[in-house]
């Protein structure tokens, strides 16, 4: 474990493990930035992060991206080693989530209040505002943690919420955001409407990598993001308060503090979002910013959103599998791991040992009951104990041979399921599907699966010895 | 092409301001529609800026703007 105390830190950490590029070639906002992070997906995967220092129309702007783009990023980010394979990541992030609650600290003033402007808020001044993707309807803050407190309930820390929700820039000191009715900060939203008032918000943006991992995770509405984090990294998690009462990063690059306008709603987007495709236009909630707070020479933090896998994929990732297979376990403590890296978990891949025939078929629908099934997973293999889901190899083995369409396949029409999914029919809904790919066991007697090939006598010991010899190839 | 900021490449309405300026001076205009809210800069590639080349999946009809869906829907007042 280790708690990175911010952005800058990490940078340098990645810098260390050579997973960080500085480009200080001078580069345009369009279409360069975007560009440069895309192509870094498309490299290999250990992909860096990037950081430029020489954008066209600013002084000394600097924007990071591609932060967490990568697995090795994404183990640092954990603390762990950079090596650490998909599964030790897994099982890891699953570990310390269990910890819950970890403690926060707070500390009377951070390095974010050095510079303060609390009139004739321009973020356009402030900050390198650029756009992603050709069809964006603007310029986005995308990978902010937004702050909100639930207005009938200011004082209680544990319904506090911290949530990356994209932000569409509208005005010099005006946002939208993307407030999805299942999230926390729509809940805090609708109280502060029901009462006829805003909804005060801290946005944080540029932060050391676990909060906003934290703020990717559906969690419990009654666990505090601050808290987990404290857990995930072993250490009391600091934050400041703002003069509204709101907890913020003590490490953030930029601090702007506003409100969310009661009872607004106005035009936002397209934006691309994670399933690959834009998320059309809405009428969302409408922020306005009264002051803004930032670091000497502050690091402006973005995400690329592409068609999968880009740096988004990666901050959905663990945030996803975990919450699900701790919800799954807590009702079937055969699940022994859940894989749901894919498109934020449109597709689940579950790994059980199975109790009689049918079990893996129990599992599947109650992936679909869990609060992420509800809006997301629309596809569930399930697989047996010896199958690694996060080897897709081995994935591709058991549909491959323990899979017969005629009594393994379950289809469940129209269910509910996330906006953003193209596949929707009507918007909202979709038709659903369980893939059985599970050995058939007593009742179920379907299929001859009673000589299974299993290993040569003796190849763990031959794999040890091999495995030394190989590496000494390279000296 | 129409001149830069006369009108919104993407809704085609007239109803377009500067929102900001580079703060190195003369490098770049961010243009804003007030009737769609999309936002452009004059640095842009054209597909961003020109009406003409601004592609057609993601034009708008300004009349039709107020039949997108409200997402969350606004409560009641207590």
């Amino acid at each position: 474990m280790q708690a990175y105390q911010d952005l800058r830190e990490f940078l340098s950490v990645l810098e260390s493990e050579r997973l960080l590029l500085r480009i200080a070639d001078h580069v345009n906002l369009e279409p360069d930035l975007a560009a440069a992070a895309c192509a870094l997906t498309k490299l290999d995967e250990a992909s860096p992060a990037i950081l430029f220092n020489n954008v066209a129309g600013y002084h000394s702007a600097q924007v990071a991206m591609n932060v967490h783009g990568s697995w090795p990023n994404h183990a640092l980010a954990l603390g762990m080693d950079r090596s650490a394979s998909l599964r030790d990541q897994f099982f890891e992030f699953v570990r310390r989530y269990q910890q819950y609650p970890g403690e926060l600290e707070r500390v009377a003033s951070a390095p974010w209040q050095e510079t303060v402007i609390d009139k004739d808020v321009n973020l356009y001044d402030l900050m390198p505002l650029f756009r992603l993707n050709r069809g964006d309807g603007g310029y986005f803050i995308d990978k902010p943690c937004v702050i909100s407190r639930d207005p009938d309930d200011w004082d209680n820390d544990d319904v506090e919420n911290v949530g990356v929700y994209r932000l569409q820039v509208k005005g010099r000191n005006r946002l939208g955001i993307q407030t999805v009715p299942q999230h926390d900060i729509a809940v805090h939203l609708a109280h502060a409407e029901e009462r006829g008032e805003d909804l005060h918000i801290a946005i944080a943006l540029g932060n050391e990598p676990l909060i906003t991992l934290m703020g990717a995770t559906p969690m419990l509405y009654t666990q505090l993001e601050y808290k987990m984090a404290g857990a995930m990294q072993g250490k009391p998690y600091r934050v400041v308060k703002t003069a509204k009462g709101l907890d913020v990063p003590w490490g953030s690059e930029y601090v702007l503090e506003g409100r969310i306008l009661g009872g607004q709603r106005e035009t936002e987007g397209p934006f691309g979002e994670f399933p690959g495709y834009y998320s059309g236009c809405h009428q969302y909630p409408v922020i306005e910013i009264d002051r803004v707070s930032h670091r000497k020479n502050p690091i402006f933090d973005a995400v690329y959103v592409g068609r999968p896998w880009t740096e988004i994929d990666y901050l959905q990732a663990m945030t996803t599998s975990a919450p699900i297979f701790v919800q799954l376990h807590a009702t079937f403590p055969e699940v022994l791991a859940v894989n749901a890296l894919y498109t934020h978990g449109l597709v689940v891949i579950v790994s059980t040992r199975t109790r009689y025939g049918g079990f893996a078929k129990a599992v599947g629908m109650r992936v679909l009951t869990t609060t992420h099934g509800l809006g997301y997973a629309k596809i569930v293999i399930v697989v047996d104990a010896d199958v690694d889901p996060f080897d897709l190899r081995q994935v591709m083995w058991a549909l491959s041979v323990k899979v017969n369409p005629a009594g393994d396949l379950l289809v469940l029409p129209n269910l509910s399921e996330n906006l953003l999914d193209p596949a929707c029919e009507p918007g909202g809904m979709a038709s659903k599907m369980i893939i059985d790919a599970t050995t058939p066991i007593a009742p179920d007697k379907r299929g001859d699966y009673g000589q299974e090939l299993d290993t040569p006598q003796n190849t763990d010991v031959w794999l040890k010895k091999l495995d030394t010899l190989v590496k000494g190839l390279g000296k | 092409m129409n001149q830069m900021g006369s009108v919104c490449p993407r809704c085609r309405s007239g109803t377009v301001e500067v929102q900001s300026t580079s703060p190195v001076a003369g490098i770049w205009t961010v243009y804003h529609c007030k009737t769609c809210l999309y936002a452009w800069r004059s640095t842009e590639p054209e597909e961003n800026t020109d009406p003409d080349k601004y592609p057609a999946p993601f034009r708008l009809n300004p009349d039709d703007l107020a039949k997108l869906p409200v997402a969350p829907t606004i409560p009641p007042r207590r």
